[in-house]
């Protein structure tokens, strides 16, 4: 299963930061940003994202938090420049922390900011060791979610808080029906090489399972949508530039954005799930 | 359930769902018939089928019954979701 993973992870996340430049915001986030107004752009929603995050785990400045699946490092670098988190960033491909240790470099914040290559299930880390754990569409990757959320918890102090958002499937029913499907092999196999969307209903189920208390569920659907329609504007403008990077991905993009956008309500939701490692959940 | 028929209403929500099903297969509206399968299309794939699923419920914002969406059939059938779902009689 790791191996798998591995390759999964090497495969779409692993290319040439540069590509995903060219149809990201300027933080490289590579998950739902968060909008409020029409004239929103990409780079002002993914910051609000960002912001909404913290608001949900309840940062105020200095915590200790963990990005599992940390891309490019948005969400590192972000947290510890805005509210002197001490972050540690964790993902399978190499590639993104030779780009985010320059950039931590580039804004100072080099002490602020350290990642590790692996696999969070089966990294090395503090027991207890941090105030905050986030995952933004990375349990997707994760073939047993029971011990990814067992291993949030282990890590987290008494009182910290977990942000899973992913994309899921819209219920039981429609994962037995689609996950065969044509479009779902494409995302899965073709983009990502592993993969496993489960309805939220399995997430918030290994949440409580690994003894957290759910302390928020947001329906973000509706803005990976607009997400996904700003980051499709993006490759489309970029294409000649893509193509030179990767030689016919533009395509390949285009279509996986387009199967994801086509799928929300339908078949698929894209939720946030914030979960608290405290009995009674934030103090009253 | 067929397209036939004066109703004007009814005229136009079946020259609606078929441009929209024409425009999602990169097809002349004037080659889609009212009864013909939209599944069995060629170039028809079921990313297709939810983009004009959505673009027919944002026309006419409304949300059709998973049943409709699911188990698309014809233009006229659809059609006559869309009323139904407007609350028209048929």
């Amino acid at each position: 299963m790791t191996g798998r993973a591995v390759a999964a992870t090497n495969q779409h996340y692993d290319l040439d930061p540069e590509l995903f430049g060219l149809f990201l915001d300027p933080l490289l986030k590579y998950s739902s940003a968060l909008y409020e107004s029409p004239g929103d752009t990409l780079a002002v929603a993914q910051e609000r994202k960002l912001r909404f995050v913290a608001g949900r785990l309840g940062i105020a400045g200095g915590e200790r938090l963990l990005d599992v699946g940390c891309g490019w490092g948005s969400l590192v670098l972000f947290m510890a420049r805005e509210y002197g988190c001490l972050t540690t960033g964790i993902s399978p491909a190499p590639r993104q922390h030779e780009y985010i240790a320059a950039r931590a470099a580039e804004l100072g914040i080099s002490g602020l900011v350290r990642t590790e290559v692996g696999h969070f299930e089966l990294a090395s880390l503090p027991e207890r060791g941090f105030d905050a754990v986030t995952m933004l569409g990375s349990i997707v990757h994760m073939p047993d979610v029971d011990a990814a959320f067992r291993k949030a918890r282990q890590v987290l102090r008494r009182e910290g808080s977990l942000y899973v958002s992913e994309s899921c499937f819209r219920s039981t029913a429609a994962r037995q029906a689609h996950r065969q499907r044509a479009g779902t092999e494409f995302v899965r196999d073709s983009i990502f090489g592993w993969g496993d969307m489960r309805p939220l209903s399995a997430l918030v189920a290994a949440a409580e399972n690994a003894g957290f208390s759910i302390a928020a569920v947001d329906d973000l659907t509706a803005h990976y949508y607009r997400t996904i329609e700003d980051w499709l504007a993006g490759v489309r403008a970029a294409r000649p530039r893509i193509e030179e990077l990767a030689p016919g991905y533009a395509a390949v993009l285009e279509r996986y954005l387009e199967i994801a956008n086509a799928g929300w309500g339908y078949t698929t939701k894209h939720y946030a799930l914030t979960c608290r490692n405290a009995r009674k959940g934030w103090r009253a | 359930m067929t397209a036939a028929g004066n109703h004007n209403a009814g005229d136009d929500i079946v020259a609606t769902v078929t441009a929209i099903a024409a425009a999602e297969l990169g097809l002349p509206a004037a080659s889609l018939r009212p009864d013909a399968d939209l599944r069995a299309i060629e170039g028809m794939d079921s990313v297709k089928v939810l983009r004009m699923i959505a673009r027919i419920e944002q026309a006419y914002d409304i949300e059709l019954d998973d049943e409709v969406v699911f188990g698309l059939s014809s233009v006229a059938g659809t059609a006559g979701a869309v009323r139904q779902a407007l609350g028209e009689q048929p």
